[in-house]
């Protein structure tokens, strides 16, 4: 299985081309999942331009469960949460777009390749940050808690779900990993 | 012996006591984000030691959920957002003792 790597203070990860395609796809989802279907942008999600654009959507709290649990409420209040909501989210989101957009580039290398190969000179926290938002989003579909691991133990290898309960074990996993070598 | 004064001192005393009672940002404990995670996240907003910041988590853990700062509402809204850009689930509130 791969593994992070650290020599004099830079991160690298070497990965399976079927790993980078895992990853990349999960990416990719969840930025579609914040809004972005094109990734192709010719924009930075901080200009000013575009903060513009996006002010004019009004910011309510999401439906999706995924959305809710990566852009939670602030307070118990709704009135207190919906006012933060409208002044932070858009910064909340921008943070979470652009550490999945950095880790989209590095695994794009390997993916237009089409090989197997290293990740390199990676930002430790960045890496940290989107694995985490992954494992967070594959969560809520997968309804994780206390006892989920014996569940997915049990499970046939035919269950569709047992794959995707064991890619988010692998993202916990490669995150504990590379929380180790900081 | 003069009941009025009394409770007129008694509301402002406590009426004092409300506005400065500061605010409070408290994380939930869920069943996704790894210890080892956590305590990175504590340390790297906080500034904690790696001890501080591991008692923190393991009271959040074992407490369902623990204050890991209080201040001003603008200070607690700022680790607030920080501590969600992490991934990790906190709210904020006023201090609940008095």
């Amino acid at each position: 299985m791969s593994n992070f790597e650290r020599h004099d203070g830079v991160y690298s990860l070497d990965l399976t081309l079927d790993e980078a395609h895992i990853l990349i796809n999960l990416v990719e989802q969840l930025l579609e999942l914040f809004g972005e279907g094109d990734f192709f942008h010719h924009y930075d999600a901080n200009d000013p331009f575009a903060q513009l654009m996006s002010m004019q959507h009004e910011v309510v709290t999401p439906d999706d469960p995924v959305l809710l649990r990566l852009l939670p409420n602030a307070y118990a209040d709704p009135e207190a949460a919906g006012d933060f909501r409208r002044f932070t989210e858009g910064a909340i989101r921008a943070s979470k777009q652009r550490v999945l957009h950095e880790v989209r580039a590095h695994l794009a290398i390997l993916v237009d390749q089409d090989q197997a190969g290293r990740v390199s000179d990676l930002e430790a926290d960045t890496w940290l940050m989107a694995l985490n938002d992954l494992r967070l989003a594959l969560s809520v579909r997968l309804e994780i808690d206390e006892e989920s691991f014996e569940l997915f133990e049990s499970l046939p290898d035919e269950d569709p779900q047992k794959s995707i309960y064991a890619v988010y074990y692998w993202l916990g996993w490669l995150q504990e990993n590379l929380l180790h070598l900081l | 012996m003069n009941t009025d004064s009394t409770t007129l001192t008694d509301i402002d005393a406590a009426l004092h006591e409300l506005l400065d009672r500061p605010w409070t940002c408290i994380v939930w404990d869920d069943p996704v984000n790894l210890m080892s995670y956590v305590v990175f996240v504590f340390q790297k907003l906080f500034g904690f030691s790696q001890e501080k910041a591991h008692e923190l988590m393991l009271l959040v853990h074992h407490e369902g959920r623990a204050v890991v700062a209080s201040g001003t509402r603008e200070e607690m809204e700022r680790h607030v957002q920080q501590l969600h850009e992490h991934g990790l689930w906190a709210t904020l509130q006023r201090d609940d003792k008095i």
